[in-house]
């Protein structure tokens, strides 16, 4: 699945005036190779990171993802488009407090689509994957460490077979080991179920073991 | 596990919160619940109460309350244009007169009391030396006095005559016979009906004799009226009583059934006209009408605060759910950044929102349902207490006229039992749905507003 990103602008209108978040950004990623965009705190990673995956509207520009303009699918068919082609991956790795590891991948599952009686199985496969033990798998978030955490959030990413992983500083929140342990588990996935990962990082070291890395300034690309 | 199954451990997600807030839901659903059981009670005892009293019309001489008042007593050809006025199905006369110590052997069984002695001070030109005036030979005999003197008033004996012993009952339907049997009204023999206290006093029962009026009566049956000085009386047929006191066709009260509810106040016209300022005619329509404004107030009461207890239910569950959603703005954020609709999350909410209502709602169900009995005794019993006060001080002095007429109504409103009907407790279930509606609404609005980006934006 092929992702084009042409002249994407971002407009946000503040009491100050307008803030360009992003202006005129293009770039393409292919199917199955693992990105990542680098830059300062507010050169627009993270509305970058918004709207490849369809949770904001761009001010101008088109995403195309299979020759399809995610940015003018209606919010219901932008709902789907987030719960089928996409798996996200949060620097607080964002997982239902309430909701065992279990229970946050079928979550996930459940929105996709998958049928009641598949998820459970289907939930503890990929936790397995991502090297989560059956009895940490009925734990609930506040009782895993950040790394296992986190091998969470990816399991529910991978839930639906999406086209493309958006992450946002996965190993921002770990300390280096964790974090080497856990860009490998991406890398790995991007090899294995050959998914389009596309990362948002700080981390210069791991953006320098990435396929490519777009480099964010002012909101626009300026190293590709 | 589905949207409702989350929605259901979402709410019991912190116990102790989640217990405060079904202890509140509880509470004011039981107060619903106890309010509306008490407005459907007081309102069947008001439609009772008016259905029961609509259809008498009480009249009695211009000017005469009791013993307190003049006026002539009505006569037997008003007797005539009453019962042959339009509309009326039935009478029942009564003649009341008062025996003293000269006129019958019987001891009274109320002691006189200061508030009696006040009564009689002005009797024969009563005197500040401790020596009072004899009351008249004849008490029935107005103008008729004597110039002896006694030493000090005494309590009297009342005694009634009537067509239908009945109508003395205070509680309106039928006077309770404890012992012996009733008289018939509509006769003219010298039997009559005790009272419990002043058979008590006087060793009298079923058979045997005491003499009135210069005449032997024998004991036909003892009765309880229900209070104290009704059951210091003695009850006789009216014709009976007229021919004693030399009152021939004479009565101090009729009581008229007119044939429909629909033809009191016209009835009621009709007779005013007809007798003139010779009779006062009330309608118990009336009477009950003020009897049971104690009754409407409850029910007004009662209306308030279902409607305040809805509202602060819905306010407990509104600000409720509209913090948690605001708790949990980052949550929302990342069910829909994964893919969760709208309409899912909404759910999960609305499902929290009717799990919480649902636990209290139980709980103030049943808490409502056991404590509507008392609670609405404690309204009626309050109300009516300060209603009958301020009538009693609006009286003015014992009446005797309408015995068993208003005492009776007002004796009919005390007695309000609180029923839980089907209705009732359907109404008490659609209120806690709409809480639940009400509480979930503001909430739902609140969640569709938040846009899953802002989950990135607080990374």
């Amino acid at each position: 699945m092929s992702l084009t990103v042409t002249n994407l602008t971002k407009t946000f209108t503040t009491h100050g005036g307008e803030v360009h978040a992003l202006h005129d950004v293009s770039f393409s990623v292919k199917t199955g190779e693992f990105a990542s965009i680098i830059g300062k705190s507010g050169s627009g990673k993270s509305t970058l990171l918004s709207m490849l995956g369809a949770l904001d509207i761009p001010t101008s520009g088109q995403i195309e993802v299979d020759d399809v303009d995610i940015a003018k699918l209606s919010a219901h068919n932008q709902t789907a488009y987030r719960s089928k082609k996409i798996g996200f991956v949060f620097q607080h790795y964002n997982l239902i407090p309430n909701l065992s590891a279990l229970e946050n991948v079928m979550l996930a599952l459940e929105f996709g689509g998958a049928p009641s009686k598949d998820r459970k199985d289907r939930a503890a496969e990929l936790l397995a994957e991502v090297g989560l033990e059956p009895d940490q798998q009925k734990r609930k978030p506040s009782r895993l460490s950040g790394g296992q955490q986190q091998r969470v959030s990816i399991a529910r990413a991978l839930a639906n077979h999406p086209a493309v992983i958006l992450a946002d500083e996965p190993t921002g929140n770990l300390d280096s080991e964790t974090g080497k342990k856990i860009f490998d588990l991406l890398h790995n996935l991007s090899r294995s179920e050959n998914t389009t990962i596309i990362a948002v990082t700080h981390d210069l070291d791991i953006a320098g073991k990435t396929d490519r890395t777009f480099k964010l300034q002012d909101g626009k690309i300026v190293k590709a | 596990m589905n949207v409702v199954t989350r929605g259901i451990r979402n709410a019991l997600r912190s116990p102790v919160r989640s217990g405060a807030i079904i202890i509140m839901l509880a509470i004011s659903i039981g107060l619903i619940v106890a309010m509306l059981v008490a407005r459907a009670s007081v309102n069947t005892k008001i439609d009772e109460v008016k259905s029961s009293t609509a259809t008498t019309v009480t009249i009695s001489p211009a000017g005469i309350r009791g013993g307190m008042g003049g006026g002539d007593p009505l006569t037997a050809e008003q007797i005539s244009t009453i019962t042959n006025t339009a509309n009326i199905k039935s009478t029942v006369s009564t003649l009341t007169d008062q025996l003293g110590t000269d006129d019958t052997n019987l001891t009274p069984s109320l002691e006189l009391g200061s508030f009696g002695q006040r009564q009689q001070r002005f009797e024969g030109g009563g005197n500040s030396s401790g020596t009072m005036p004899q009351p008249p030979a004849d008490e029935g005999q107005s103008g008729a006095s004597t110039s002896a003197q006694r030493t000090m008033p005494t309590p009297r004996t009342s005694i009634t005559g009537t067509t239908d012993p009945n109508s003395a009952a205070t509680n309106g339907s039928v006077l309770t016979i404890t012992s012996g049997a009733m008289i018939d009204g509509k006769g003219d023999t010298t039997t009559a009906l005790v009272g419990k206290s002043l058979a008590e006093k006087n060793s009298l029962s079923p058979g045997s004799t005491f003499t009135a009026y210069g005449k032997t009566f024998t004991v036909s049956g003892i009765y309880d009226a229900g209070n104290v000085f009704e059951n210091n009386g003695l009850i006789m047929p009216l014709a009976t009583l007229q021919n004693l006191t030399e009152q021939a066709g004479a009565v101090t009260s009729v009581i008229a059934t007119v044939d429909s509810s629909d033809n009191v106040a016209s009835t009621v016209s009709t007779l005013k006209t007809r007798l003139g300022d010779k009779a006062d005619v009330t309608s118990q329509q009336e009477q009950a009408a003020s009897s049971v404004s104690s009754l409407q107030s409850i029910s007004t009461l009662a209306t308030t605060g279902v409607i305040g207890a809805t509202v602060a239910a819905a306010a407990i569950v509104l600000l409720t759910t509209t913090m948690i959603v605001r708790e949990r703005r980052r949550e929302i954020g990342v069910i829909k950044a994964i893919g969760g609709t709208n309409t899912k999350v909404i759910g999960q909410f609305i499902t929290e929102a009717i799990t919480l209502t649902v636990l209290g709602g139980i709980i103030g169900l049943t808490f409502g349902v056991l404590a509507s009995g008392s609670i609405t005794q404690s309204l009626v019993s309050n109300q009516a207490t300060n209603n009958a006060n301020s009538q009693q001080r609006g009286m003015g002095g014992p009446s005797g006229v309408i015995r068993g007429g208003a005492r009776a109504v007002q004796e009919n409103v005390r007695s309000v039992s609180a029923t839980v009907k089907p209705e009732t407790f359907f109404g008490a279930i659609g209120i806690t749905i709409l809480i639940a509606i009400i509480g979930s609404a503001v909430p739902a609005w609140l969640i569709a507003r938040v846009r899953p980006a802002e989950v990135l934006r607080t990374e």
